[in-house]
């Protein structure tokens, strides 16, 4: 296969912060309860949904943030028994629960603060049947895990699950190593911003602006 | 003035004939100290102390970790802490021990076997304190069968892994040494070797922290040098307390020369302890933006109590070191303790103030699993400390330290540590 460097662009001018993708994503993935692979958060006042500014100059939007796949990945660094690795063919960061030890160094060493979750005790979860894609691993006790660009989806072509929900399609998936794939059409057309650029990671998550 | 800074008068202060006339009355009375009751005791109690540790380790596996309070955005706690103090900790006593050795100088007396026993009761409870927080410890052979070269943590466990068989295989040869099994040659190399692993096992757990570009506070180049003055700091302190406590016991003789001698190492390390901290603060501070707010939080911020305690606390220290008239025993081992605590009070500000700034401070849905306390906004589980360990994670540490100080007994009571007669 072809190496690819596989994106995620989020339209903040579409998103409207509906959480679908979050839920899309718990769901696809049969997470335990109380974890959350994907997070709306709000850019602008000190409260969820609250906008920055007195009326009338309010001012908000969202970021959408899960784990970043970045190029230059802090956790991969890290990891003493090389259980979170970078793809090679499609750039995406992988974690491999079997050999984690659970020592959480990649969760300090991961500037994105909460993306990478730890299951703090055994995976307990709402339905009393598993719930998303057969293909999904199945959650361990004490062992970090975190977004995996649905790597379960991607082996089958699909898109991840967070994009094929998003209701105000503020989601784009592809490859950027394609120059005309829609994702590097969007790159060129529209200004976006990443989170933390100045951390050197090289996020693969756009904000399109 | 001290007499520290006067040349003409340092040597005096280290000339004390008394204690080798009262040698042949030591001998018998440190005998009695390793029969005596209070020791046996000591090991008992210890001993219980380790079994509870265990038995809520196992309760902590079983029922799982959400019973620390440790969660996804400050994922590092007081086991932690406690690492990076007994790391720092177990410096001393290899240290006071190897330097004299290894540069062919005049050692302090007869301290240096328990000083290095210090220190490998010190590692094994930095070492058991990694085990206990890790979620998969049964896992821990993976270590050495998919190792990441690359990864800090790695290189923690192999120097840390050297540095406890070196401190054993450094004692083993002082005791052959002494009679006459091992060669002084062989036994300086020895000291030398150690002395390398021991610098760099302080550096190393920095680079832990200090490599990653996550967290603001850790992101210095300063961090590696300045662990090493800090385990110099506390581990001198605890070769002192440990010195006088045991002589006091009627363990071993030690001339008041040594102790006043180790006295002054440990202001002079104090002092450029305070100087590193002043250069990271003035460096992070004065450029404003984000390092300013690590200043902020320091100062007047949740960590405050534990950054002026430390200052506080080590310039007291030093005033007691370097002031002659004031190195008195009871003072000089107070002056030890407050350096010692100084020293965690400053591991708690740079685990806790890691996870105190948050890089995305965007707020979000939180849950019981985001963080520590998770009831209010983000804002509110920032306002105070992040992170405060739970009952748990205290019984824990307990039981951990219990084991350094049963295997520190143990050595007491059946290993040769005493000073030979010359």
């Amino acid at each position: 296969m072809a190496e690819s460097k596989l994106v995620m662009l989020v339209d903040t001018k579409r998103c409207i912060a509906c959480n679908s993708c979050a839920v899309a994503c718990k769901v696809e993935n049969n997470l335990p309860k109380d974890v959350w692979w994907n997070r709306v958060m709000t850019v602008g006042g000190p409260h969820l949904d609250a906008p920055s500014g007195t009326y009338p100059n309010l001012e908000m939007y969202n970021v959408t943030v899960a784990c970043q796949h970045c190029e230059n990945p802090a956790c991969v660094k890290v990891c003493p028994v090389g259980a979170t690795y970078k793809d090679p063919e499609t750039g995406v960061v992988r974690q491999d629960y079997d050999k984690c030890i659970g020592c959480r160094m990649c969760m300090s060493a991961c500037p994105y603060n909460g993306v990478r979750s730890f299951n703090w005790e055994e995976p307990a979860y709402h339905l009393d049947f598993p719930v998303g894609d057969q293909d999904v691993a199945p959650h361990q006790k004490h062992v970090v895990e975190k977004c995996t660009f649905c790597w379960h989806r991607l082996a089958k072509g699909l898109a991840p699950a967070c994009v094929e929900v998003c209701s105000a399609r503020a989601r784009i998936f592809g490859d950027a190593s394609d120059p005309d794939s829609e994702v590097s059409r969007k790159l060129r057309e529209r200004p976006a911003m990443r989170l933390l650029e100045d951390r050197e990671t090289e996020p693969s998550v756009y904000f399109l602006q | 003035m001290s007499e520290y800074m006067q040349g003409g008068a340092l040597a005096n202060d280290d000339l004390d004939f008394s204690a080798p006339r009262g040698r042949d009355h030591a001998a018998e009375r440190s005998t009695a100290a390793v029969k005596s009751p209070a020791l046996n005791v000591a090991i008992g109690v210890s001993a219980v102390a380790v079994l509870a540790g265990l038995a809520l380790w196992a309760m902590q596996l079983s029922g799982g970790m959400v019973q620390t309070a440790m969660r996804n955005l400050d994922s590092w706690g007081l086991y932690i802490t406690g690492f990076m103090f007994f790391v720092g900790l177990s410096a001393g006593g290899l240290i006071i021990s190897s330097v004299p050795k290894a540069l062919g100088i005049r050692g302090f007396g007869g301290i240096s076997k328990v000083a290095v026993f210090s220190s490998i009761a010190c590692t094994v409870v930095a070492i058991g304190l990694v085990v206990v927080d890790m979620g998969q410890p049964f896992r821990v052979w993976e270590l050495f069968v998919y190792s990441n070269l690359g990864s800090p943590l790695m290189w923690d466990i192999i120097v840390l892994a050297t540095y406890l068989i070196l401190s054993c295989v450094y004692l083993w040869a002082q005791i052959q040494a002494e009679r006459g099994k091992v060669s002084a040659v062989a036994l300086r190399i020895v000291s030398v070797i150690a002395l390398v692993t021991a610098v760099l096992v302080h550096s190393v757990t920095a680079w832990i922290f200090g490599l990653q570009q996550g967290h603001e506070m850790w992101h210095t180049a300063l961090l590696a040098p300045w662990f090493v003055s800090s385990a110099l700091v506390c581990g001198t302190a605890l070769v002192m307390a440990v010195v006088i406590g045991l002589r006091r016991a009627g363990y071993l003789e030690v001339e008041q020369g040594n102790v006043v001698r180790l006295a002054k190492l440990l202001g002079a390390f104090v002092l450029v302890d305070l100087y590193f901290f002043g250069c990271d603060l003035l460096t992070e501070g004065f450029p404003g933006g984000a390092g300013a707010e690590v200043v902020a939080l320091l100062t007047q911020g949740p960590l405050a109590p534990y950054f002026w305690f430390e200052i506080i606390g080590c310039a007291a220290c030093a005033v007691i070191c370097l002031t002659p008239a004031l190195r008195r025993n009871g003072l000089l081992v107070a002056a030890s303790l407050l350096a010692i605590a100084g020293i965690f009070c400053k591991r708690v500000q740079l685990l806790v103030g890691g996870f105190q700034i948050t890089n995305l401070d965007l707020p979000f849905a939180m849950n019981s699993m985001s963080v520590t306390y998770a009831d209010g906004t983000l804002a509110d589980a920032y306002a105070n400390l992040v992170y405060w360990p739970t009952p748990l994670e205290f019984g824990v540490t307990l039981g951990v330290v219990a084991l350094g100080f049963l295997i520190f007994f143990l050595g007491l009571k059946f290993l040769p540590l005493r000073p030979t007669e010359k």
